[in-house]
């Protein structure tokens, strides 16, 4: 089987599967945000509101295709159809059992970090194009924020590259299977390393508390103000794949990936990333939005440093740990 | 730190409420207890004869702050069931779109003709459908629960209370004199002095309070 009939098939698998998880994340968390709440959630649309998101793909769909008159048409139509492209994309370098990846590259977190840096060129694309201040702030904001936590994102990453001496997603698993778990052993860089990524992970994907480019109490809806219907439809999606991405990555580079006792690799996997996903969705509903001076305080007074004290003590253990020099 | 301690509480709190269970229901299919005195819509009863009770008095008509209340008085007849002459209503509306649900076409109703219901209307497509008249009155007199108020019951709450006979004016004691300050801490030993009766007033008379007849 050659390269790229793999790569389609494995592809058509996995943005399916990933768009089945998102339209029932989306339901689950709008019913954990309403538990959260003490509230009950969708309850009318099917059992329990199960087909509510089918429901709300359906009336987005429907809506009006609205392009503002002084909009960059082309930009305009164009920049959703990235911003889903560039999420999706991370998704093929995820390896959801030892054997179940769709490109399994020897750079694979290299091309996780920079098919996930492009973000900020759709975000730019639609902030511009939309010719609406919100859009354009809210473009501002998104591309400052994305370049800033891209800084201790690629440090948290570098811990697990450095312990496993792996820059593929599969190789790390793969040593992490017959060591020991990068966010475990060594616990003093790898467990930091991890809560670094997920910050700057929830940074990267503008999730709260850090939605600044958002802000819906500010700036209406940041980048998608002007977008709905379908195009609405790409970027929701977007974001949610860039989330979901993060979580597998997280699961994949600090928790062992497909690893694990008793149940085949592919459900540890997909349980290791759920979990991640729902402390995502935890921290969206239980905290409040930074200041966008705290959200870069945040990062380069002390998430950088951390994340290069951690690299430092990473490169140390590998060098003169208990398990010797390599 | 403190946005650390700060979110990590949060998280808690967010976490405990999502552990218990939901304290909202759903309002159609599952209705809460209402309160003792909740009241909603409006009827307007039979008498005994099984008559509507309203004379068409208009105390309520002219009460109604928001002025939601028109009625036509049909004047005064025989009524066929019981053979006596009463007054009555020949249109009544309430537009229950403006009402502001206080109560007062109640209260001043010397005739309890019209009373408040348990059960809300239900929610309508057009402002008509919250114009109430005579027949969807007499209806809701039937078909719903009446709430707690009635005219007279709440003309009879409100009265002040009727006294028994003139109240009697208690006599008034002498105002205590002014206790004088502790003596300072070497007199103490000294064996206290008994107070000097107070001063009585020049108006004080010399009966005292428990030798007066009640």
């Amino acid at each position: 089987m050659s390269p790229l009939v793999h790569g389609a098939a494995y592809g058509v698998v996995i943005v399916s599967a990933l768009l089945t998880v998102i339209a029932f994340g989306i339901w689950f968390e709008r019913k954990f945000a309403g538990r959260m709440q003490s509230r009950l959630g969708p309850t009318i649309v099917g059992p329990v509101g199960l087909f509510q998101p089918l429901a709300d793909v359906v009336k987005l769909l429907q809506k009006e295709d609205i392009v503002p008159k002084d909009a960059d048409r082309h930009l305009f139509d164009i920049a959703p159809i990235l911003a889903a492209l560039c999420s999706l994309g991370a998704a093929a370098v995820v390896p959801f059992s030892s054997s179940m990846v769709a490109a399994d590259l020897d750079i694979g977190v290299l091309y996780v970090l920079g098919i996930g840096g492009l973000m900020v060129i759709p975000t730019f694309c639609a902030g511009w194009a939309s010719n609406n201040k919100f859009a354009l702030l809210g473009a501002m904001r998104a591309i400052a924020q994305s370049v800033s936590y891209g800084v201790p994102l690629v440090l948290s990453v570098l811990v697990p590259v450095i312990l496993a001496g792996s820059m593929s997603v599969s190789g790390i698993v793969a040593w992490q299977s017959t060591h020991h778990w990068v966010a475990v052993w060594p616990i003093i860089p790898g467990l930091p390393a991890f809560f670094l990524f997920f910050l700057a992970m929830l940074a990267e994907s503008n999730r709260i508390p850090f939605d600044i480019p958002e802000a819906e109490s500010e700036l209406v809806a940041g980048v998608t103000t002007e977008y709905t219907g379908a195009k609405f439809v790409l970027f929701y999606m977007a974001e949610y794949v860039h989330t979901l991405v993060g979580s597998a990555l997280g699961a994949a580079l600090f928790f062992g990936g497909w690893d694990g006792p008793f149940a085949p690799g592919l459900h540890w996997m997909v349980a290791k990333t759920l979990a991640i996903f729902v402390v995502v969705y935890w921290v969206r509903w239980s905290l409040l939005r930074l200041r966008a001076d705290q959200l870069m305080d945040l990062c380069w007074k002390r998430l950088t440093p951390i994340g290069v004290a951690l690299v430092l003590l990473a490169a140390a253990w590998v060098q003169y740990g208990p398990e010797g020099a390599r | 730190m403190g946005y650390v301690t700060d979110a990590a509480r949060a998280l808690a709190t967010t976490l405990r409420n999502a552990l218990r269970p939901p304290t909202t229901v759903e309002f159609p299919a599952v209705i809460r207890p209402r309160a003792e005195r909740y009241r909603a819509s409006f009827a307007l009863p039979d008498d005994e004869h099984g008559e509507v009770a309203c004379i068409a008095c208009l105390a309520c008509e002219r009460i109604c702050p928001s002025q939601v209340i028109k009625m036509k008085s049909g004047g005064k007849r025989e009524s066929p069931v019981s053979g006596k002459k009463r007054a009555y209503v020949d249109e009544f509306v309430l537009d229950l779109s403006a009402c502001i649900q206080c109560e007062l076409c109640i209260q001043v109703c010397n005739s309890d003709a019209i009373t408040m219901t348990r059960e809300p209307e239900a929610p309508s497509f057009s402002r008509e459908d919250l114009v109430l008249n005579l027949v969807r009155l007499r209806a809701n007199a039937h078909d719903k629960t009446a709430a707690w108020g009635r005219g007279t019951v709440l003309q009879e709450m409100q009265e002040p209370p009727k006294a028994e006979k003139p109240p009697v004016r208690a006599p008034t004691e002498a105002p205590k004199p002014i206790q004088a300050k502790e003596p300072p801490a070497d007199a103490i030993a000294e064996p206290k002095q008994p107070p000097a009766p107070p001063p009585q007033p020049a108006t004080a008379t010399a009966t005292v309070p428990e030798t007066e007849t009640p």
